[in-house]
């Protein structure tokens, strides 16, 4: 997952299908009863369930909670997920509605600010090195807080899905299938609209 | 710029990926994952993953410290699960290994592994509930009373975990 952490192009289509092709080895390995591939697999995708969880306004206990919960339901669903495609996407869903269950449980109120949009990050929480960013990079992040909550939420978990599996989550999401849904496809817009005024603020 | 709604084959731009990218970069740095939740998860996954009962330790006696007999190094560990109990002697052997003895109550003819992080052996309790592992590797380890599979003989109960011990 690491090379998509950069803003340079995505991978292209080999890595692509390489990446595609180890989790569907993981998955059926999984199946089979290996822990170490199901090690494997919880590792690459727990940092996006994270997002997921934390996009949907928990804190950060009940997040970690409700990401081993998904796992755990995995368990019991495994034999049903043929493709690792449908396994991001029941990942993805599964975290949705458990921290929705959570929130909904009214243990959790959604913070009307999230604190993480408080500051433009200089570097990850515990990390030593301090992390440049460019202007682009500043001027999108005040971009997405003033985005709506719920443009917020969609943009951060797409942000976390592998780009050869927009379509297949897309539509477990209930978004509309075709590349982008109508939902997303507004947020993008205006994150566009958005970065676009940040940076022509910037410069006027 | 564009419609987004300009209907369902439209595919993301580049500069729609190169804004999902910075995000995703922005938001790993702004609100990382806890870096001990794979382990955590995974450690719980490894528990639930046989569906199994997990067996809870109820007493370890050190012969050490309670009044040891000579010199041998052994120590009595007990397990409690719902369906049953484990007993085992550990002792080290002089190789460094160590020899388990183990007893099942109530007594049943089970199959037993012992789960390493290296290899799992296998041994078999006998109608007694008896089982022995000669020159098991010293270090963590957990052991597994197994299930009976559907048609196999015997009355086999769930399978049973223990949490994991160092030998």
């Amino acid at each position: 997952m690491d090379e998509s952490m950069s803003v340079t192009a995505p991978p292209g289509r080999s890595d692509r299908s390489d990446r595609t092709a180890r989790m569907a080895d993981l998955l059926d390995a999984a199946k089979g009863g290996s822990e170490d591939a199901l090690g494997q697999i919880t590792a690459e995708l727990s940092p996006m369930l994270w997002q997921v969880a934390r996009a949907a306004g928990l804190g950060a206990d009940d997040a970690e909670d409700v990401v081993q919960t998904a796992w755990e339901r995995l368990l019991s669903h495994l034999a049903d997920i043929r493709v690792p495609q449908a396994l991001i996407g029941w990942l993805v869903v599964t975290t949705r509605h458990e921290a929705w269950r959570i929130r909904s449980c009214g243990r959790r109120q959604r913070p009307a600010d999230q604190e993480w949009l408080a500051a433009i990050p200089d570097r990850a929480a515990g990390a030593e090195e301090q992390i440049v960013l460019d202007e682009q990079q500043r001027a999108l992040w005040r971009a997405v807080g003033r985005l709506s909550a719920q443009c917020q939420e969609l943009l951060r978990i797409v942000a976390f899905i592998p780009r050869p599996d927009y379509q297949s989550v897309s539509a477990a999401l209930g978004m509309p299938v075709g590349s982008i849904g109508p939902t997303r496809g507004r947020c993008l817009e205006k994150i566009r609209v958005l970065l676009a005024d940040e940076l022509d603020g910037r410069r006027a | 710029m564009k419609s987004p709604d300009d209907g369902p084959g439209q595919q993301l731009d580049e500069l729609d990926f190169e804004i999902l990218a910075g995000l995703r970069l922005l938001f790993e740095l702004a609100d990382p994952m806890p870096a001990g939740l794979p382990e955590r998860v995974r450690f719980a996954l490894a528990m639930r993953g046989l569906e199994s009962e997990v067996a809870r330790l109820v007493a370890e006696e050190d012969p050490r410290l309670v009044g040891a007999r000579g010199t041998e190094r052994s120590r009595t560990i007990t397990f409690d699960s719902h369906s049953l109990s484990i007993i085992i002697r550990v002792e080290e052997n002089k190789n460094g290994s160590v020899r388990i003895d183990g007893w099942l109550a109530p007594p049943q003819p089970r199959r037993i592994e012992l789960q390493t992080s290296a290899e799992t052996l296998a041994a078999a309790a006998d109608e007694e509930g008896r089982f022995a592992f000669a020159e098991a590797p010293s270090g963590t380890a957990r052991l597994v009373v197994v299930g009976a599979a559907p048609g196999d003989q015997g009355d086999g109960g769930p399978t049973v975990v223990t949490p994991a011990l160092v030998l």
